[in-house]
């Protein structure tokens, strides 16, 4: 299995603040893995570091052989990196299936005049899209949302469709940042069968921030765990689970005397 | 030299009309994240009331009072009703459109103002009316400059207003309601200072200052036009926008700075320039400094 | 409540055939017996624009002017309409089986007949018409940015004015022996055939006029643009004034008569399919994305900044062909047109309409365009009740009348009868 995605060192300051520091990541492809840590540990810090919201202050950051470090988020998002968001980014104007076809959008073939005239080539690429759409939102089960507007969605639902508005943009590492916030036990259960799903039938591989202990140890296969910026313990999630630094950082220190 | 000087003093009369009115469009800001584009029509509206307010005295009172004491009394009830003028565009423009896209606020301020120049110009006709002297000119001649002492006064009570506003913000309680409000718009009203007071105040000081600029601006040129608040206004909301939004020192500093531009720049080019060159100064400002001289990292915007 | 209903009920059963159908039937009758008619009723003339102007010159004529309006438009639209909806359904449902552009086709070529019919009457008619076809072409430009790309632009008259002074000193230079440029360069005979090229030519001055807004406004969010558009307007508007070559604040006149009622309804039509094809294709609805989240968007693949700057440029790029086409209809121009009041009409009529809608662009236009005429010997009046109905708009509904519909021509061109009875007939 080759490596998809590789960080290395990666450090980075908010002004005087360090608040990511010699992070390392390597993640092959199919894995799953999870990046726990308490609140303000800089776990999206990293996801926004990763994916060119910022740009890290030092360290290397290679996706399928390209240094990305210092692209623009949307020519990572187009190389294949795929993220849903923490609070919920939706367009509120849009419906549901304009929302997957619009994450086709690097994939776009036609010219700007070709979208101004309504040639046949953009009609032709807009069709196949939409199907292609269809067959997302079949795929998430929101097929019957699609002419709505996603702000009168239930909650789970709105999840549902920003993950198949990732899975859109066709990436080969999708990012989820804390897919299960604010989901009841049954929005939690079907969550963890469709991120299996999408792991399995379309073979990516998967790199979650997520509070859930349950959630984290059922789905992934390495774990690490942040705290203040730095990784204080990783592997798999036996290995976590007993591992006396991650206690005592969800914890605290346990009184040995 | 003496004409640069000359010139000097111009500029600081012309800033400090700019300075006034667009502290008006700052102090809204600052509270409401929302331009007043009928604020330069507030100002249009003070002037004739203070024009109303300033013949109606002088026809009362002229054997009795002298000029300064009826230009005092001129001056504070105009404030006083101007402020109303205020508090109608709030209540009519903007408070029904608080949760409304920002954008449509910014077209009923607009309409008001539309509504104001063409109801004065249905009531009073589009004769130009003459503001009457208050105070006497008398000119002075200093090593060669020559001034009036209407220019001072002007210059004076500009500065003087300022330096009220000032006091009143950084130290009574409204005005740390309404500092408070331009830091967390959303937390404010959660400690009990109701949105529905503070931005009616806003527009009563914005507009009763603008109304104090009105009467100024009718001592040095008499002449009232409708459109006043168009000309003036646009440019004293541009130096608002220049001076960063919602600081009102960067208003005033600005808003002088914008009259030096324009003397200045009408002291080497003709005249026909003077907008040309005023409004390419600001694009490139604007182009290199984004938040302005004084303005803090907002992130919001005109949008829906 | 009840009237409403029934009305409602006969007259969803119309398809647009039949509506066109009825407009033009009640204008060809105008055409013929408009003057007999309005002599029995003691009109002076055929009213120009359904008599709103002889009503309030003479309130006495109102009645007149009523049965007028009645007689000629009300009664045969709604005979038309009524009695002819099995045909005309019949009609649609032809169609219907036709692609699409046909039938776009021949619906345009009824409406532009009826229009031509009806402007056969006075050239005020044409007039007015003109300058309503130019009004949608600007709002529906100036959609493409308040709208669909939600930011708030105040340049549209600087744009404008950008096309009217290209594309009037292209034709004034090239086809017309001026004051200004001397003696044609070219003959005359192909001022009419190039008269499109001097159009493109301003759009593209206008779009390439429209970088100077958008790249300082683009780079970081902010109402920058609302500011910097509004610097720009005025930047254009005092540049012109202080270029002598371009007549300054006196203006340029006697441009060429190129833009007649048919070349204007072209170019209107142009515009909203072009403009219709754009938002709609996912490159166009990218806009709507960046407007309602613009870190979503950027995560998602698409390029911001270019979508913004593309659509800022396209946006300039039909306002100066508006401004083109405004300058050879009225064969006048001085930059004191292209100032504040111009602004605030385009924003009356993109606000009043709807925002991100075409629809929405198009009533609010006419509305807007045709209301102003019909106040028009109320000069002041006119900028007193149109700001309170923006006003009262704004309040009940802040995205304007018609917000957030696309659209659709099918639809529109469709037949109004259920498809159950398809069989039966």
């Amino acid at each position: 299995m080759s490596t998809l995605l590789s960080v290395e060192n990666m450090t980075h300051f908010f002004g005087g603040l360090r608040a990511v520091h010699n992070y390392n990541l390597k993640i092959k492809s199919g894995q799953i893995i999870g990046l726990i840590g308490p609140n303000g540990a800089g776990k999206t810090t990293i996801f926004n570091l990763i994916t060119g919201v910022h740009t890290p202050t030092k360290g290397n950051i290679t996706l399928k052989n390209t240094n990305i470090k210092g692209m623009k988020t949307h020519e990572i998002a187009s190389l294949g990196l795929g993220r849903t968001f923490q609070n919920l980014l939706l367009w509120r104007h849009m419906n549901v299936l304009d929302h997957i076809k619009m994450a086709h959008f690097s994939q776009l073939k036609y010219t700007l005049f070709d979208a101004f005239l309504g040639t046949p080539k953009c009609r032709k690429q807009e069709n196949e899209i939409k199907e292609k759409s269809h067959e997302l939102l079949k795929l998430f089960e929101i097929n019957q949302f699609a002419d709505q507007i996603v702000g009168s969605l239930p909650y789970g639902a709105q999840r549902r469709v920003e993950m198949a508005r990732a899975m859109a943009t066709n990436p080969k590492i999708l990012f989820l940042d804390e897919p299960t916030a604010g989901m009841t036990p049954d929005e939690l259960v079907r969550m963890i069968e469709i991120i299996r799903k999408i792991h399995n039938d379309f073979k990516i591989a998967i790199f979650l921030i997520e509070h859930r202990m349950k959630f984290v140890m059922d789905l992934c296969e390495y774990i690490q765990t942040l705290v203040f910026g730095e990784i204080i313990a990783q592997g798999t999630p036996d290995e976590i689970q007993n591992n006396p630094k991650v206690i005592e950082a969800y914890l605290g220190k346990e009184d040995l005397t | 030299m003496d004409y640069f000087f000359q010139n000097l003093i111009n500029a600081l009369q012309w800033g400090s009309f700019y300075a006034v009115i667009s502290i008006g469009y700052s102090m809204v800001y600052g509270v409401l994240m929302l331009f007043n584009f009928a604020h330069g029509d507030i100002f249009m509206v003070g002037t004739y009331i203070g024009f109303g307010i300033a013949t109606l005295l002088l026809a009362l009172f002229s054997a009795i009072m002298p000029g300064w004491l009826i230009f005092i009394f001129t001056v504070v009830i105009t404030m006083f009703l101007a402020s109303f003028v205020g508090v109608f565009v709030e209540i009519v423009g903007y408070r029904p459109l608080r949760k409304a896209p920002r954008a449509s606020a910014a077209i009923t301020g607009l309409m008001i103002g539309i509504i104001f120049e063409t109801g004065n110009l249905i009531l009073l006709g589009a004769q130009r009316l003459s503001f009457p002297p208050l105070i006497k000119s008398i000119s002075y001649n200093f090593k060669g400059i020559y001034f009036t002492n209407v220019k001072i006064m002007i210059v004076v009570i500009s500065l003087l207003l300022m330096l009220l506003l000032h006091t009143f913000i950084q130290k009574t309680k409204w005005g740390m309601a309404m500092r408070a409000m331009s830091y967390d718009f959303l937390a404010v009203p959660l400690m009990g200072v109701s949105i529905n007071v503070i931005a009616p105040l806003t527009f009563a000081l914005g507009a009763g200052l603008a109304s104090v600029a009105g009467i100024l601006y009718g001592q040095a040129y008499p002449v009232l036009d409708p459109y006043m608040g168009v000309l003036l206004g646009w440019k004293a909301f541009v130096a608002a926008i220049l001076g960063g939004r919602g600081s009102i020192m960067g208003a005033a500093l600005a808003g002088y700075m914008l009259g030096f531009i324009e003397i200045f720049v009408a002291m080497v080019f003709p005249s026909t320039f003077r907008d040309l060159i005023a409004y390419s100064i600001i694009l490139i400002i604007l182009t290199f400094r984004p938040r302005g001289f004084f303005g803090m990292a907002h992130s919001t915007s005109l949008r829906l | 409540m009840k009237i409403i209903d029934t009305f409602k009920k006969i007259f969803s059963k119309i398809p647009t055939t039949g509506w066109l159908l009825g407009i033009f039937v009640a204008v060809v009758l105008e055409y013929y017996l408009g003057d007999i008619i309005s002599y029995y009723l003691y009109l002076p003339k055929i009213p120009a624009i359904f008599g709103t102007l002889i009503m309030f010159k003479k309130p006495l004529m109102i009645p007149s002017v009523i049965a007028y309006d009645f007689i000629i438009y009300i009664l045969p639209i709604f005979i038309v309409g009524k009695f002819f909806a099995p045909l005309t359904n019949n009609l649609a449902l032809m169609f219907e089986k036709m692609p699409l552009w046909i039938s776009t086709i021949l619906h345009l070529c009824l409406l532009y007949g009826a229009m031509h019919i009806w402007a056969e009457i006075s050239d005020y008619r044409v007039l007015i018409l003109k300058l309503t076809m130019i009004s949608i072409i600007l709002t529906i430009s100036i959609n493409i940015i308040n709208g669909y790309q939600g930011e708030f632009s105040c340049s549209h008259p600087g744009f404008m004015a950008l096309g009217a002074y290209s594309s009037s000193t292209l034709t004034l230079l090239l086809f017309t022996n001026d004051k200004l440029f001397g003696t044609a360069l070219l003959p005359s005979f192909l001022g009419p055939w190039l008269f499109p090229v001097t159009l493109i030519f301003g759009g593209i001055v206008a779009a390439i006029g429209s970088l100077i807004v958008a790249i300082p406004s683009f780079r970081t969010r902010g109402d920058y643009l609302a500011i910097i558009s509004l610097a720009f307007m005025f930047i254009v508007k005092s540049a012109i004034e202080n270029l002598e070559i371009l007549g300054g604040p006196r203006g340029m006149s006697s441009q060429p008569d190129y833009a007649s009622l048919p070349v204007v309804f072209c170019w209107m039509v142009m515009a909203i399919w072009i403009i219709h094809n754009f938002v709609t294709s996912i490159m166009g609805k990218a806009l709507n994305a960046v407007r309602d989240n613009e870190p979503a968007a950027d995560s998602m693949t698409v390029n911001t900044r270019k979508t913004k700057m593309t659509a800022f440029m396209f946006g300039a790029f039909w306002a100066g062909i508006a401004g083109g086409l405004f300058a050879h209809v009225l064969r006048y121009i001085n930059p004191g047109t292209f100032g504040i009041q111009k602004l605030a009409e385009i924003l009356a009529m993109v606000y009043f309409g709807g925002l991100n809608s075409i629809y929405g662009s198009i009533v609010g236009a006419v509305s807007i365009s045709l209301l102003g005429e019909a106040l028009r010997p109320f000069e002041l009046f006119k900028w007193i009740v149109i700001p309170l109905i923006l006003i009262i708009i704004m309040i009940v509904r802040p995205y304007g009348l018609i917000s957030f519909k696309e659209l659709n021509i099918k639809k529109l061109l469709g037949s109004r009868d259920k498809p159950k009875n398809q069989g039966v007939k």
